[in-house]
């Protein structure tokens, strides 16, 4: 996959800006504010981490800028176009905790559903296909079903699925959320390895300090009631960073600073 | 599978007993004749049986296959475009609740050949095969959508990529319970259509001989055929789907359950209401216009409402209207209300006793699917003519499918509420007290709703069959005084009542939760 450009660039364009954005949501007569005037830049080919407490928003965050939910307030623009139109180009790619497949495709043509969906020849991309089925470790169950998959499996269908389009900008929401911590940790070295060989911003949502530390370039921590930014602390590790960086005494101290952040009031 | 061999061999032993009480006891072999009896007479006249076997099947394979598309393409349209299903709402209750045996007189006055019994099988599988199909499409994994929208993809990426396909298993649960229908809307279809060769003329010719062998063969010979076609479909339901759907009878689900109306405006829901309700009428006339059949022998809409109201005999004809009610509606009503009861009854018992439930829920979920006209030649031999006849059919028509599905609403209480129970040393009769009766109470209104135009279906059939009273005879009697006036009046009003009576469920149903 992305051959063309180096990947994580420093001093690139905005390449997602959320510009005062507001949500609230209206349920049997009372409305909550899910999110207030939420400001955020990320850069191109940068990889940011979202986390907080449950119900804090991110998620909603994330469906505003893959246009599934519209803002009432502010602007979401990515790459200077509005999530509608550049969705529609292809160039968005999605992982949501639920691999959402669709239980009648094969893995082959669940990973084909977006091209298809934008209406491209699937057939041309067949190559493609096959070689992000095989990146995610799946080489020989091109034709299985998901009901024939393990969990895990199922989940590196859906990240492959979200390649596809061979997106320059990439939403996770908790992708793996639904693992155990053993395959998550082996999922989040093959998510590291697939976004270092793209050209790929991310924007990833988790509840897992030690993921979003150790995929991220930078982690913006949420907090809840009204749905607001309360941090965003870099991080500093060089890349590419090794699996051993898990047990490193600085990941640790990072990884406290952020539970730090977490806590209720402990932000500042 | 082990389940299948016991339920045969139930089967297998009730029949052994039943032969021999029949060959010692002439009195029951008087009134049920005998096993081998009712063989003997399907070889003996199988020059019968096959050809007029052949004409319901034929009817109610067209009916089917027709009825189906129709529902499916609607059910699509539905889905696509939610403003169009609630406009047709009105047609949707009314022809899911209508008794289909008002509709064949009228048929017959309109088309000629087997085209009637056609129509009404069409008609009578339409709602079961559409609403299963809308529920499918609707009820599907949301995520799904978002992959898809996230791709820039609409309303018709969704149906196309997701919507469809989700849907195969309802589409298949909703062609089961239709196959049976099928059979029962030709059979309906042949009573006063005079048409030569099908189920219903030849048990419409042979009642006056009262020959319990034939009578009781030709009941058999019906549900053959009926649980034949709903075996089939539930096979391939079986073999397509992969995992066995659950015995759900959600084909069955009431037009409410549906419609999504809550995001128009006050206006637009007014509007829609107002094309919902006057719909069915103004395809009533479109359809006649188009057809331009003579107006005396199909009267449209506003002349069957002067017709009730001021026409020439109206007086009479509303004299006579409301004696037929009078007798119709309290029988219904009784048939509702005992049959409702009783299954509730019988359903909560068998929480109580697991395995006995297993027994009875495969044949239950058999009689259910049985033609109810089957059911004539039994009631007949058992009550003769008279009012409980009527009752017992109103009854017996209700019993199955409130059995079936309060059993459901019974075996969807949570297992945690009932060990609650157990926990603090509580015995079953108290499991069932506290919990399970108060938490499947809720579906005695879904029940309500689905038996109610079947209890009016099922007295109208006796009434036209046995005890010569009632709408169901007065219709028959209409037919063959060439009153054609009074045939299309009396289906408007049945009609008009049944979908009264549905209504008046769900706003009770809303009063109460």
């Amino acid at each position: 996959m992305g051959d063309e450009q180096p990947a994580a660039q420093a001093h690139q364009p905005a390449d997602l800006s959320i510009e005062g954005v507001s949500k609230t949501f209206h349920a049997r007569g009372r409305s909550v504010l899910a999110l207030s005037s939420i400001t955020l830049k990320i850069e191109r080919g940068s990889f940011v981490a979202l986390i907080g407490p449950s119900g804090c928003g991110k998620s909603t965050l994330l469906r505003l800028v893959a246009g599934l939910e519209e803002p009432d307030d502010g602007a979401i623009l990515v790459r200077n176009e509005t999530p509608h139109s550049f969705r529609a180009r292809g160039e968005l790619g999605i992982a949501f905790q639920d691999p959402a497949l669709l239980p009648w495709r094969t893995v082959r043509r669940n990973v084909g559903l977006p091209l298809q969906v934008l209406g491209k020849k699937r057939q041309a991309d067949r190559e493609r296909i096959d070689a992000l089925i095989e990146l995610v470790g799946l080489t020989g169950y091109a034709d299985a079903l998901p009901g024939q998959l393990s969990g895990g499996m199922r989940q590196r269908v859906a990240i492959a699925r979200a390649l596809v389009t061979n997106p320059s900008m990439l939403l996770l929401d908790e992708p793996f959320g639904a693992l155990d911590q053993i395959l998550r940790r082996s999922m989040n070295l093959e998510l590291r390895r697939i976004w270092m060989g793209s050209a790929t911003t991310a924007l990833l949502v988790t509840h897992s300090i030690d993921e979003a530390a150790f995929l991220a370039d930078a982690v913006v921590v949420m907090n809840g009631g009204p749905g607001r930014i309360i941090d965003h602390i870099a991080i500093p590790f060089p890349r590419p960073r090794a699996p051993g960086l898990f047990a490193a005494p600085e990941f640790h101290t990072l990884c406290d600073r952020l539970a730090a952040a977490l806590e209720p009031g402990g932000a500042r | 599978m082990r389940e299948h061999i016991k339920t045969v061999l139930w089967i297998f032993a009730v029949l052994l007993l039943w032969e021999a009480a029949a060959r010692t006891m002439p009195a029951v072999r008087d009134v049920v004749a005998s096993p081998s009896l009712i063989l003997a007479q399907y070889g003996s006249s199988a020059d019968l049986y096959i050809p007029h076997l052949l004409g319901t099947v034929r009817s109610a394979a067209f009916g089917f296959l027709f009825g189906n598309l129709v529902a499916v393409v609607a059910a699509i349209l539905f889905c696509r475009f939610p403003s169009v299903e609630v406009a047709f709402r009105g047609v949707n209750i009314a022809l899911f609740a209508m008794p289909p045996i008002v509709i064949g007189p009228v048929l017959a006055v309109i088309f000629s050949d087997n085209l009637p019994q056609i129509i009404l099988a069409a008609l009578v599988v339409y709602f079961p095969t559409m609403a299963a199909t809308l529920v499918g499409m609707r009820d599907i994994d949301p995520r799904l959508l978002d992959v898809i929208r996230t791709y820039g993809g609409g309303r018709n990426a969704i149906l196309r990529f997701v919507r469809l396909r989700s849907a195969l298993p309802a589409i298949l649960a909703g062609l089961r319970t239709a196959a049976p229908l099928s059979v029962l809307g030709a059979i309906l279809g042949e009573f006063g259509s005079g048409v030569r060769w099908g189920l219903g003329s030849f048990l419409l010719g042979s009642l006056g001989d009262a020959d319990p062998a034939r009578l009781l063969g030709i009941g058999f010979a019906a549900t053959a055929v009926a649980s034949a076609g709903y075996g089939v479909f539930a096979w391939i339901g079986r073999r397509t789907v992969g995992a066995t759907v659950a015995v759900t009878i959600a084909a069955d689900r009431s037009p409410d359950t549906i419609a999504g109306a809550d995001r128009y405006s006050l206006a637009q829901r007014a509007a829609l209401l107002i094309v919902a309700v006057s719909l069915p009428f103004v395809l009533w006339w479109l359809i006649l216009r188009v057809s331009q059949i003579s107006p005396i022998i199909a009267p449209g809409p506003m002349e069957t409402l002067r017709y009730l109201a001021a026409g020439p005999g109206g007086a009479e004809a509303r004299t006579a209207l409301l004696a037929a009610l009078g007798q119709t509606l309290p029988l219904a009503g009784l048939g509702l209300v005992g049959g409702i009861a009783a299954a509730f009854v019988v359903a909560s018992l068998t929480v109580l006793r697991p395995a006995a439930a297993k027994a009875i829920l495969p044949v239950a979920m058999l009689l259910q699917s049985m033609p109810l006209v089957a059911l004539v030649p039994l009631v007949l031999l058992l009550f003769d003519r008279d009012t409980a006849a009527t009752v017992v059919m109103a009854v017996l028509v209700v019993f199955f499918p409130a059995y079936v599905m309060l059993s459901q609403g019974f075996a969807l209480v949570p297992r945690e509420a009932r060990e609650l129970v157990r926990v603090y040393g509580g015995s079953r009769t108290q499991e069932l007290l506290l919990v399970s009766v108060p938490y499947a109470a809720s579906y005695l209104f879904a029940a309500a709703k689905l038996v109610a135009p079947r209890a009016l279906l099922g007295v109208m059939v006796a009434e036209w069959l046995l005890s010569g009273k009632g709408l169901g005879n007065l219709l028959n009697a209409s037919r063959g005084l060439l009153d054609y006036d009074m045939v299309w009046a009396g289906a408007v009003v049945s009609i008009l009542i049944s979908v009264a009576a549905y209504e008046a469920v769900s706003m009770i149903e809303t009063l109460v939760r």
